[in-house]
């Protein structure tokens, strides 16, 4: 039955269904999880890595957490080449608007940009959707720190924390539980490692196997975004008592 | 009065003697040119074909005020303070020795808290004027959000160096004053048909420029209040009204501040005398 | 008898330095005839080739660079005239000094200002000096204001339409008149008045002295206003620059008041009274 409505993204079921835009949701719940965290004084970003091998050069290969823009960051859950191709084009349309108006792109004006992309793609015929869910995190003097997140419908939504990815229902409850209003940064990557440690396989983490990102403020007022090396994510593990032994490891 | 305009069709009058005196200015020698129509023996430097080339010869290649001829007797004045920025226009329209109106505003509103004033070639200037007003106007639906004095006037300057680069280019020239919707900082930019942009405190256009910038370099300060504003605006226009050889009609004076845009009431009818 | 015979038994070459009858009337005319003072170029129209030769606002590549711009002003008030020039020379958008003297003391009471051609106004205001000095010579006493300044204008009509470029006032206190002040300009324009500014950085000065100008102004007032708008004008334009030259005019004869460089002045205005605060680091960076 459904054979007849699932192979062109531009054609609605008859129960009001585009197939191939859920098939791509479905292939990004398969992705590692992604989570964000809106806290007062700035936004945490955390991402699981699926690929991991002692052969992977760890510093050249980020999977999952992008720079988009001065004032913008974003975590990627689903097909790697297909965020590549957005996050170039989001790149690129921040610097146009800074061409054009020696400003930063406002947050949620990129966030529409890359939406407006991707729901090109379940009306305009014969291609396949992005396999992508983003979640953003970026600041802008209108609305300082903000949380986004979009998935391939071109849907995209407000969030104080947020998930996608591999058991992002599990995550969202999680977050749901322990997300605390006014939190600081600092409290907001506890909670990030506490959540992502549950919802992944292992629960004891390292650096190879998850990414960490933050968008902040310096003493004297400048937004600066991060993202973290594996010394720096160690020790938050370690601090928070999720860090795999490694001497165990060894043995 | 502006560029292509300025040739025969100026008017022959005493003030151009006076003003000629500001050797080493372009300006004056435009001024001279008329004067020598007026006598009704234009004396064309050699193999020059016309008037219009003459012109384009002059604006084109002239080595130190390439835009000179742009000057207008159309007054334009910003001033910044502490918490506004006013935007001052004068209230004549002129075609050749005509005014047409005396009541005309030079000035279009952008958004909210940003003013826009112009002068330049008749036409072009409310044609761009209308066009920067429409695309602010579309950005604030479009987004929900007005943009910032600073964001349009960069805006401003990238319509206008794509334009000056067309076949036929706006020939305009702008203040642009606001205060951020955001920070509530008050704002003005300076902007010339060359599409030159610079935030200033204080700012004139045409021959405004060469009799109130040295009274705004004295008597400007950064924290002044809307009423202090409007004595150093006044300032001004006293000595436009004593200098400047031609009526412009008085002038229309706006304030922007962080609740929007306001009509200032100023003092048209005053009576300046020379020294 | 004897001086007789020894002016006609002088050498050939001390009788050169008698005038002649012709140069005596010159002299003493006021009015020269032109053609025994300047050789006229051998063309068809002269101001027109002259034109050619020197307007570099017309012709940038014209061979001579004529001294133009300026800034010089003169006002009268309760206490004398002030009178005050910047000193830069300038031929096309070079600066060829920095330390030019734009006032002229025509003697110890009268003074005349330059703006214009620099060659024109050093030589011309020169000879107006003899005139003057012969004027007194002959008469037993001090020429009036607007008699110099009349023949210094009656000259330039002379020359009209031959390519005179002369802005210039003439300042002086005297016993019929008081303090008078002339504006003389190369057109043939002569104008007696309260208050000029001439050249290129004219409207500048304008703004700033007219916006605080009053016939009873203190001499320290003054001074300061003088001197204030000299600034303002070698702040703007580009072709006035240098020192501030101040004078003060009254009823004894002219006083000095120093020749200053322009750039401590301008520094010391903007950090000590916070004036021109368009000059700031602030508004260097991006838009």
């Amino acid at each position: 039955m459904s054979r007849r409505y699932d192979s062109r993204t531009t054609i609605f079921s008859p129960d009001g269904r585009l197939y191939q835009v859920e098939y791509a949701l479905e292939a990004i719940s398969h992705a590692g999880t992604a989570i964000g965290i809106l806290a007062k004084d700035g936004i945490v970003l955390a991402a699981e890595r699926k690929v991991t091998s002692k052969l992977l050069e760890q510093d050249t290969s980020a999977e999952k957490l992008y720079i988009l823009n001065d004032n913008m960051i974003c975590a990627v859950a689903g097909m790697t080449a297909d965020a590549n191709i957005l996050i170039n084009y989001a790149r690129q349309a921040a610097q146009r608007y800074l061409l054009t108006y020696n400003e930063d792109i406002p947050c949620e004006q990129l966030v529409r940009r890359l939406c407006d992309l991707k729901q090109g793609y379940t009306q305009h015929g014969g291609l396949r959707p992005f396999g992508v869910s983003f979640i953003y995190a970026g600041w802008d003097p209108q609305r300082q720190f903000q949380l986004y997140l979009s998935n391939p419908s071109g849907n995209y939504g407000g969030w104080k924390a947020t998930s996608s990815g591999a058991n992002h229902a599990s995550a969202q409850s999680l977050l749901k539980q322990d997300f605390k209003e006014d939190c600081t940064l600092k409290e907001a990557c506890g909670t990030a490692v506490k959540v992502l440690s549950k919802t992944m396989d292992s629960t004891k983490l390292s650096s190879e196997k998850i990414e960490f990102a933050t968008v902040g403020q310096t003493e004297d007022g400048k937004i600066y975004h991060k993202l973290w090396s594996a010394e720096e994510i160690t020790a938050l593990l370690k601090e928070h008592d999720l860090a795999k032994d490694e001497t165990a490891e060894d043995k | 009065m502006s560029k292509g305009l300025w040739a025969p069709r100026q008017p022959p009058s005493a003030w151009c003697w006076n003003l000629a005196w500001q050797a080493g200015h372009a300006r004056a020698f435009r001024l001279k040119l008329q004067v020598r129509v007026a006598s009704g023996q234009p004396e064309l430097p050699p193999k020059q074909a016309s008037w219009t080339e003459l012109a384009k010869s002059i604006n084109n290649h002239h080595p130190i005020f390439p835009h000179a001829f742009n000057a207008t007797m159309e007054v334009l004045l910003g001033i910044t303070g502490k918490d506004f920025t006013l935007i001052a226009a004068s209230k004549a329209a002129m075609r050749g020795v005509t005014i047409l109106k005396a009541s005309d505003d030079k000035t279009r509103q952008l958004n909210k808290h940003t003013l826009m004033a112009f002068n330049g070639e008749a036409g072009d200037t409310v044609q761009f004027a209308e066009y920067i007003q429409a695309n602010a106007q579309l950005y604030s639906m479009r987004n929900d959000t007005d943009l910032s004095p600073s964001a349009l006037a960069n805006f401003v300057r990238g319509e206008l160096a794509s334009s000056l680069r067309s076949r036929k280019p706006y020939n305009v020239n702008l203040l642009l004053g606001g205060v951020d919707p955001i920070t509530h900082k008050p704002s003005l930019y300076w902007l010339d048909y060359l599409a030159a942009l610079a935030p200033v405190p204080y700012a004139a256009h045409g021959y405004a420029q060469y009799y109130c910038l040295s009274i705004l370099d004295k008597h400007h300060h950064p924290d002044i209040t809307l009423v202090q504003g409007m004595k150093l605006l006044n300032l001004c226009t006293d000595e436009l009204k004593r200098r400047l050889p031609i009526d412009f009609k008085g002038m229309i004076v706006k304030a922007v501040t962080k609740d929007g845009i306001v009509d200032m009431e100023i003092d048209n009818d005053k009576v300046v005398k020379c020294a | 008898m004897d001086t007789l015979v020894a002016q006609y038994s002088r050498p050939a070459y001390q009788q050169n330095e008698v005038f002649s009858e012709q140069e005596q009337q010159d002299l003493a005319d006021g009015v020269p005839s032109l053609s025994l003072k300047f050789a006229m170029p051998p063309v068809a129209h002269p101001s027109a080739w002259l034109r050619a030769a020197t307007d570099d606002r017309s012709n940038p590549t014209c061979p001579i660079k004529i001294a133009h711009g300026t800034t010089t002003l003169a006002f009268r008030f309760d206490h004398g005239i002030i009178v005050a020039t910047d000193s830069r020379a300038t031929a096309g958008n070079w600066i060829a000094s920095q330390t030019v003297k734009k006032v002229i003391e025509i003697n110890s009471d009268l003074l005349g200002t330059m703006a214009g051609g620099a060659a024109d106004c050093q030589y011309w205001l020169a000879w107006l000096g003899m005139q003057c000095r012969l004027h007194e010579l002959r008469h037993k006493r001090r020429i009036s204001v607007a008699a110099a300044s009349k023949i210094l204008a009656n000259l330039v009509y002379q020359y009209k339409g031959m390519g005179l470029s002369m802005g210039t006032m003439c300042a002086g206190v005297t016993e019929e008149e008081g303090a008078a002040l002339y504006y003389i300009d190369s057109d043939g324009t002569r104008l007696q008045g309260n208050l000029f500014c001439v050249g290129s950085g004219q409207t500048f000065a304008y703004g700033v002295l007219d916006a605080e100008y009053r016939q009873d102004l203190t001499v320290e007032e003054a001074l300061e206003l003088g001197s204030r708008s000299i600034l303002a004008a070698t702040h703007r334009d580009a072709y006035s620059g240098g020192f501030i030259n101040l004078y003060h005019v009254k009823k004894e004869g002219w006083v000095k008041h120093g020749f200053t460089d322009t750039n401590p002045v301008f520094w010391k205005t903007k950090l000590e009274k916070g004036e021109f605060s368009n000059v700031t680091s602030d508004f260097s960076g991006r838009a």
